[in-house]
């Protein structure tokens, strides 16, 4: 086995793991410790695919903003930071639902196309000009979402809404 | 050869499909909810990544790594007005318990 081998099945067990850690866990808290954790993972394994842009990205974005928009969420939603959740009852059909998903998206890959063996890497530079040049519609669709997000979630939380 | 091969990748945006998919079935706090779309979103960025990685032209793989940045926008701005629906049932409900959320009128 390679390096890179070694680490992405480091990195993907990780990942899972701590993606389940994240929904299982009773307190609130260490739920959000969980997704930290996983989305720094994920970071790395876009270091690892030599796409380094998509990685800082990723803990600029998901690692750092995200989780502490969720912290925030559930700081202001509750009376004691560490209060548990209430025990659900996993019954069968969720977990059975949810193997059985990845069962079928495992077996729906068909023939792939041949590629390079080694990850392409691209330089800043070149996918800022294809995300600016032939992605501009999708950036500008980007901005208006977010900004009709912004003004939707601004209407949402304001004082005196009844 | 690396011996990244795409079963693995594959096998691991399914896996974490799969756990999404468990979250939102079986656990009741919207947070959470919130929590377990954004994992299944990275797996579909994720995706995105890897083929634009592995794929055979330089400008496959450009667009592909756009679409990844443009998918981050997207999962982020869902992010923030989930939240704000956080808040806002949170005030008319006291509770973020989406099973008590059962009408749309406060």
């Amino acid at each position: 086995m390679s390096l890179e081998e070694v680490a992405f099945l480091l990195l993907a067990v990780v990942a899972v793991l701590t993606a389940l850690a994240a929904l299982l866990v009773r307190e609130l808290v260490h739920t959000i410790m969980w997704v930290a954790v996983f989305f720094v993972d994920l970071a790395m394994i876009y270091f690892l695919l030599d796409a380094p842009f998509l990685g800082v990205l990723q803990l600029g974005v998901y690692a750092g903003a995200v989780t502490v928009l969720l912290l925030f969420g559930i700081m202001v939603t509750r009376k004691r930071i560490f209060s548990r959740e209430a025990a659900t009852g996993i019954g069968p059909a969720p977990v059975a639902l949810a193997v059985l998903t990845f069962v079928f998206l495992v077996a729906a890959v068909g023939e792939l196309p041949q590629g390079p063996t080694s990850p392409a890497s691209y330089a800043p530079a070149a996918l800022s000009a294809t995300l600016f040049g032939s992605f501009g519609p999708w950036v500008l669709l980007l901005g208006i979402i977010m900004l009709t997000g912004v003004a939707g979630a601004i209407y949402l939380v304001r004082e005196g809404r009844e | 050869m690396t011996g990244l091969n795409e079963v693995g990748f594959l096998a691991l945006s399914g896996a974490l499909v799969a756990v999404g998919l468990f979250g939102v079935l079986t656990r009741r706090n919207f947070v959470l909810l919130l929590i377990a779309i954004e994992i299944a979103m990275n797996a579909a960025i994720l995706n995105f990544v890897y083929f634009a990685a592995f794929s055979p032209s330089p400008p496959a793989g450009l667009a592909g790594q756009s679409a990844a940045v443009v998918l981050v926008g997207f999962a982020a701005t869902e992010v923030a007005v989930g939240l704000a629906i956080v808040l806002a049932l949170n005030r008319a409900k006291g509770t973020i318990n989406v099973a008590e959320a059962t009408e749309l009128r406060s």
